[in-house]
């Protein structure tokens, strides 16, 4: 059943319920007008620790990719010892095929600070670091203000209406990225908000333990956070009324898809653009319901369902449900960003792959020899293979260098290797003919290698 | 490509009398920046987007003057410098285009746009014109995806881009 009112996008016009071209800004006013920071007031009237097992009890999972239950990640902060404990909001945003985050930036970016001060009570953390990648300028622009706003209005700041959280002032301030993939990456975020490189940290120590300036840290990402508001308003059983739910037989400790999600899709279609809907909406219907269909004389051949490190999903996957299951099911990575890119008829999949792998290693911080390395490898075999000039025996070699990079096969200190592997090896997998097509059929036995 | 670091052992040092840090900005900094991290370091970042919003780039005299006053090593400055794609070490245009070249825009024809604009410029990816006007820089994503393909001109974004209309943009700048 489709979604019947917008939640996260309740202030902000999108089809089917209004029309992108009404989108404006929200104010400090205009937001309190619609019903805005009520959440808030409830928050303040509650303690640190009911705020908490809300959000536990309505199992929402984190938005920035990896889908970790946010109220557990919460739970796991040490009591606090007199130091300060620091927020990081990740709008980095710079997974390719995803521009969901910014939506909320532009439109309604005092959701996004409701959501920031709920989390900071709840934790107990004294100050917040928006970290925006540095390409949003604009958004960089509305998300001051609205920050100055926040101050003016005595939601932050000396004699904030929260009271003092872990005995200080809640302050929050914005931090511009300047250009790096990497830093998306929760620690790599955190060594770049201390004026550093953007290299990601090997864990444990874990930031909730040891994070921004070797101090206890949460990460979460912006639609995370603005989903908080509208679940401790209304409470976890509503929250969890939306979404596929709980499949049968699902044991209850295990996370599963509650809830609606943004989800943007780009590509040949009508009417790109970033939607709302319930986990487990069908990709099928967001193209052709949301995105009223195709372009004409365009045909769906594949999508990255989820940001490209989540992998493809082949022709016949058109169906696939949008949710948390969504890698189990279907053979990738999972949701990722569930943001998509339709992949039509007429464009190469041995050019998507060779894109694919151009990003990483252009993106790989370098740490990791098996990511650096074979992030390049990767990009220059699949360049050979796009010019004509690849062998059968290059298939193999791709999927033997892409499944041998990253943290879950343990050669990696970070997730950005697994990204390269499941994009470039579901692709030559799902795709296994165009690539056969591509590449010379003979296999040649070189005497000299075997050396005759 | 953060990881291939630049040749600058044996170099030689460009200075002027004039610091590039000016009094302005460090007032701003102890005024406003050094007061919200627990210490000057994190002030890297934010000091030297700056420095570069003054100067349209990072000369190393900057580096070095934005080193003493943070208290660090120049080197430790650096470091961070060199490995952000939007700090510039070299002088570039007065205008930067940051063409996308990701899946997005591929799939929707960027590839079309670089090969008009370096066509139009005379100049390929991470060049800049001999007049000084315009830097071409191929990027990835930019989180603009639906409308792809796009691009950035300095801070502003343009999206939906064919041939003729870059070319407009282009025209319309002085
Ligand atoms: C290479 C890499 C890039 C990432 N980029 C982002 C990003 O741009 N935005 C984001 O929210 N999370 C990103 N993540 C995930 C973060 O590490 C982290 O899991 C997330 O911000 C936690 O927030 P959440 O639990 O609210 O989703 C990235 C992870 C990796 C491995
Ligand atoms: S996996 Fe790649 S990006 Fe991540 S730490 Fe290693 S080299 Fe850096
Ligand atoms: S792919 Fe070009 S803006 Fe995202």
């Amino acid at each position: 059943m489709p979604l019947d009112e917008p939640i996260l996008l309740k202030n902000i016009p999108t089809p089917p319920w209004a029309d992108f071209a009404d989108r404006k800004t929200l104010s400090y006013d205009d937001y309190v007008q619609a019903g805005g920071y009520a959440s808030l007031e409830k928050a303040i009237g509650m303690e640190p620790g009911e705020i908490v097992n809300e959000i536990k009890a309505a199992e929402l999972r984190g938005r920035g990719g990896a889908g970790f239950p946010a109220g557990m990640k919460w739970s796991f902060l040490p009591p606090q010892d007199g130091g300060q404990r620091f927020l990081a909001i990740n709008c980095d945003e710079s997974e390719p095929a995803t521009f969901k985050d910014q939506v909320l930036v532009e439109y309604d970016p005092h959701l996004i600070i409701e959501g920031i001060v709920i989390c900071m009570i709840a934790c107990q953390l004294d100050t917040a670091y928006f970290y925006i990648r540095g390409e949003y300028h604009h958004h960089r622009d509305i998300f001051e203000a609205a920050i100055r706003q926040a101050y003016d209005k005595g939601v932050l700041g000396e004699n904030a209406r929260t009271g003092k959280v872990n005995e200080r002032w809640p302050n929050l301030y914005l931090q511009r990225g300047a250009g790096a993939y990497i830093c998306g990456e929760e620690t790599a975020l955190l060594e770049s908000l201390e004026g550093k490189r953007g290299w990601p940290r090997i864990k444990p120590p874990f930031p909730a333990v040891s994070g921004a300036f070797g101090r206890p840290t949460i990460i979460n990402n912006v639609e995370t956070l603005a989903t908080v508001v509208p679940v401790l308003m209304k409470g976890a059983d509503w929250f969890k009324s939306h979404g596929k739910g709980r499949p049968e037989g699902t044991p209850p400790n295990v996370p599963v898809s509650f809830g609606t999600k943004l989800m943007g899709i780009s590509g040949p279609v009508r009417r790109p653009g970033v939607y709302e809907e319930h986990l487990g909406v069908t990709l099928q219907t967001l193209v052709e319901d949301h995105c009223r269909g195709m372009i004409p004389g365009k045909q769906f051949k594949a999508a990255f369902h989820g940001g490209i490190s989540m992998g493809v999903l082949a022709t016949h996957e058109f169906e696939a449900e949008m949710d948390f299951d969504i890698g189990k099911k279907y053979n990738n990575l999972g949701l990722g960003t569930a943001c998509a890119t339709i992949i039509p008829h007429d464009v190469s999949m041995v050019a998507m792959a060779r894109n694919c792998a151009r990003f990483y290693s252009h993106e790989s911080c370098g740490q990791c020899t098996p990511c650096r390395e074979g992030g390049n490898w990767l990009y220059k075999m699949l360049t050979r293979i796009e010019a004509g000039d690849g062998t059968m025996k290059d298939l193999d070699l791709l999927l033997e260098i892409a499944s041998s990079m990253g943290s879950m096969p343990g050669t990696t200190i970070c997730g950005l290797a697994d990204g390269a592997n499941w994009a470039v090896r579901t692709i030559v997998n799902k795709f296994w003919d165009e690539f056969e097509d591509a590449v010379s059929k003979e296999r040649f036995v070189s005497l000299a290698q075997i050396g005759a | 490509m953060a990881w291939i670091t630049k040749q600058s052992g044996t170099m030689k040092i460009e200075r002027r009398d004039e610091p590039y840090l000016t009094e302005a900005i460090k007032q701003d900094f102890r005024d406003s920046m050094f007061p919200r991290y627990p210490d000057k370091q994190a002030c890297t970042i934010p000091l030297l987007h700056a420095i570069q919003d003054l100067h349209n780039w990072l000369p190393y005299q900057a580096i070095e003057e934005a080193a003493a006053f943070l208290g660090l090593p120049a080197s430790t400055v650096l470091d961070t410098a060199t490995f952000y794609e939007e700090f510039f070490l070299e002088p570039r245009g007065k205008y930067t285009i940051w063409v996308c070249q990701s899946v997005s825009c591929e799939i929707m024809g960027n590839t079309k746009l670089v090969d008009k604009l370096s066509d139009k410029l005379g100049i390929g990816p991470h060049e800049t014109t001999e007049d000084g006007k315009f830097t071409l820089m191929n990027v990835e994503c930019i989180g603009a995806c639906g409308g792809a393909p796009c691009a950035l001109v300095n801070h502003k974004l343009h999206e939906n881009l064919t041939e003729d209309n870059v070319e407009e943009i282009i025209e319309g700048l002085d």
